[in-house]
């Protein structure tokens, strides 16, 4: 038999087992130490209750006798952590990473039976953070998901400067045209504009919106109302007159609305590519299912692109967005077990499904038909499917994060 | 100072067993060149373990209890398979060797000199980082550490000087005899080993045991494998772990005071079957032994 694989394997075997097994020892300072004392008839432990993190407990064995102590999780049997063969007058430290929960602490002075002065232990706080390697993986999701944004931001800029020059041209047939394609891009983005406070609600804002929180109305939609001006007697989507308070905008306010939009869109851009811009893992998982619910709550209602029927669209461009983000944490979520790699299955299936929903109204490049002209059935087939996907990716914040979910 | 020692005695025991067997084993076929490689084997194995557990102790980084109990179990048996082969190894070796020439080179010890080796950096690296981890931390007691370190330093010294001595013992004997009853003690000896890398991987979660409870709905068969219904027998208030009885069984035949169904049925799953195997084959040399023996006493001796 050759030795040397055997070896190799042997060590390199150790070697991970090692890498996962690692866990901070206490700070010299001791900072963070909690301390046991072991006697013949005692186990006292210093505090009962600690914040989650890297705890270790530094166990001085009074008594006469080895003894050993043991960190035992909820159930009273497995063991969490312990120290054996602390020799009278020793000591020996126990660090373990503790995620918040009830415990118990218990010494077995003379290493035998259950133990001596088993008590509860409760930890508090915030689940710990990932381990290094899944930070590093963190760190690849967050910088591709901030490099799609940015490369969105980036095609966003001159589809809007080209669609503002045609509608404060008066082109309004080239405008109308460019209309659904400039948006897809913002719509892939969406949540991440939505969190530079009120830069969304100048971009996107719908009428009945704006007039709700007394906004000046502004944006993408103010321009579309205009491109597609509504008959005597339209509705607004809440059922108001589309022509009371309301009046098509003259050259100069076209001029006015479409620079307004155009700086709008490229304060978003510096803002994406600064160097302060930052994202968590879970502004992405969130992100994606923010994009879904933009989808359950406007788009599947109509109510989004009122004037010009483009929703279809813009669904398009939020599923897109949401699978983006999806893809780029797909590979971390699949790390965590069976119920990482179910779920992604899952979610993968939903996609698909949801797309080919979809592809039966059109697709982004020749456009999609207008959404007022999908019978009720065909309305609720979509937000049917957008419901099956919205389910399992909600719980992708606590797969990938390893957050369990209660 | 006295609880150390019983400790070091207790971790060291076993390693030092097999390490001197294979010395003198080796001695005996007249491999003095292949014992340098045992020692190196060990030299090693001592260096590695005290480095890993120095860094583990006052580094930033120790090691969980669950990483531990993994390490030194999967170690454990693969330390076993080890030891097993090099007991059947023995066997076939010492037949090859005609009784009149002890000390007769053979040709086999060449490719298997650094399975040898192995085995050597096995059975002491094993329990060498757990050890390791223990004497380190004697150091960090109160003000007089010094009795606590050097206790448990005497306790492997002790070990090692009791197997020195079990293995003197058996010196005396002539050279078959002195393989077949190495070889039972080291088949005694690695079955010791399954049953507490069992217990290893039960506290490090891995196998169901004491340390586990049983799944929601199981039914009375599968419960008595989980929780207090896992164990065998606990007889520490008889047999105090701590005590030096309590030491010499666990460092020799691998018993520990408590101990559990799984552990005793890993022990005999091991036991029973190796044991038979070598008594059988051993039986079978003996008789061809004889009888060429025999052959070579009625033919003309060849000059």
């Amino acid at each position: 038999m050759s030795m040397r694989p055997l070896a190799a394997a042997l060590g390199g075997a150790a070697t991970i087992a090692m890498l996962a097994g690692c866990v901070p020892n206490a700070a010299p300072d001791g900072a963070g130490t909690i301390t046991v004392t072991s006697t013949e008839d005692t186990c006292d432990v210093s505090t009962a209750e600690t914040t989650s993190g890297n705890i270790t407990f530094d166990v001085t064995n009074s008594g006469s006798r080895v003894t050993e102590f043991y960190v035992l999780a909820e159930d009273g049997l497995r063991i969490v952590g312990e120290v054996e063969n602390i020799a009278p007058g020793t000591s020996r430290q126990l660090a373990i990473v503790a995620q918040p929960g009830s415990y118990f602490t218990v010494c077995k002075p003379g290493m035998i039976g259950a133990g001596i002065g088993q008590a509860a232990f409760t930890v508090t706080g915030d689940e710990v953070a990932v381990s290094e390697d899944d930070q590093a993986a963190h760190d690849e999701a967050v910088a591709n998901y901030k490099a799609y944004v940015r490369n969105q931001v980036g095609e966003l800029v001159p589809a809007v400067d080209a669609f503002v020059a045609a509608y404060v041209a008066g082109d309004d047939e080239t405008a109308k045209s460019l209309f659904a394609s400039t948006r897809l891009f913002y719509e892939r983005i969406e949540p991440t504009a939505e969190s530079f406070g009120d830069l969304d609600p100048r971009i996107d804002y719908r009428e009945v919106d704006a007039l709700a929180e007394g906004l000046d109305w502004t944006g993408f939609h103010r321009i579309e109302k205009d491109l597609w001006p509504p008959a005597p007697g339209a509705k607004n989507s809440d059922d108001t007159d589309a022509n009371e308070g309301w009046t098509a905008s003259t050259p100069e306010q076209r001029k006015e609305f479409g620079d307004k939009l155009v700086a709008d869109v490229a304060e978003l851009q510096s803002l994406v590519n600064a160097d302060d811009f930052t994202l968590t893992i879970d502004d992405i998982t969130n992100g994606a299912i923010g994009l879904l619910d933009e989808v359950a709550t406007g788009k599947v209602t109509g109510e989004e692109d009122w004037w010009s029927g483009t929703d279809l669209s813009d669904f398009q461009g939020n599923v897109e967005g949401a699978q983006v983000a999806f893809g780029i944490v797909e590979d971390l979520a699949r790390s965590k077990g069976d119920e990482g790699v179910k779920l992604s299955d899952t979610i993968d299936q939903e996609f698909g499904a949801l797309n080919e929903e979809l592809a039966k109204y059109g697709n982004t490049t020749d456009g999609f038909v207008d959404y007022k002209s999908l019978t009720a059935e065909q309305v609720k087939g979509l937000s049917t499917r957008v419901d099956a996907l919205a389910e399992p990716l909600s719980q992708l914040t606590s797969t990938v994060l390893g957050i369990p979910s209660s | 100072m006295l609880g150390t020692l019983l400790i070091g005695l207790r971790e060291g025991l076993e390693a030092s067993l097999v390490v001197a067997i294979l010395l003198t084993y080796v001695h005996r076929i007249g491999r003095r060149d292949v014992a340098r490689m045992i020692w190196l084997g060990v030299a090693i194995a001592i260096a590695v373990s005290l480095g890993v557990g120095a860094i583990l102790t006052f580094g930033a980084y120790g090691l969980s209890t669950q990483a531990q109990e993994i390490i030194g179990g999967s170690l454990s048996l693969v330390a076993v398979a080890m030891v097993t082969w090099m007991v059947f190894w023995m066997l076939r070796v010492s037949q090859t060797l005609s009784h009149q020439l002890e000390g007769e080179v053979d040709a086999h010890l060449d490719g298997a000199g650094w399975g040898v080796v192995l085995v050597a950096f096995l059975a002491v690296g094993r329990e060498g980082l757990e050890t390791a981890l223990f004497v380190w931390s004697t150091t960090r007691g109160d003000a007089n550490w010094f009795l606590g370190f050097s206790g448990a330093v005497i306790g492997i010294v002790v070990a090692a000087g009791l197997a020195w001595g079990i293995t003197r013992g058996l010196m005396r004997l002539d050279l078959p005899t002195f393989f077949r009853w190495t070889g039972y003690v080291l088949i005694v000896v690695a079955a010791g080993v399954v049953a507490y890398a069992v217990h290893d991987l039960m506290e490090g979660g891995i196998i169901p045991g004491p340390f586990m409870a049983a799944p929601d709905g199981a039914g009375p068969f599968v419960q008595s494998w989980f929780g207090d219904n896992a164990w065998a027998f606990r007889v520490g208030e008889t047999i105090p772990p701590d005590g030096f009885l309590a030491a010499l069984l666990k460092g020799t035949i691998g018993f520990t005071p408590e101990m559990t169904k799984l552990e005793l049925i890993a022990w005999a799953a091991y036991l029973i079957p190796t044991m038979t195997c070598f008594i059988r084959l051993d039986r079978a040399n003996r008789k061809r032994s004889r009888a060429a023996r025999e052959a070579s006493e009625t033919a003309p001796a060849a000059a």
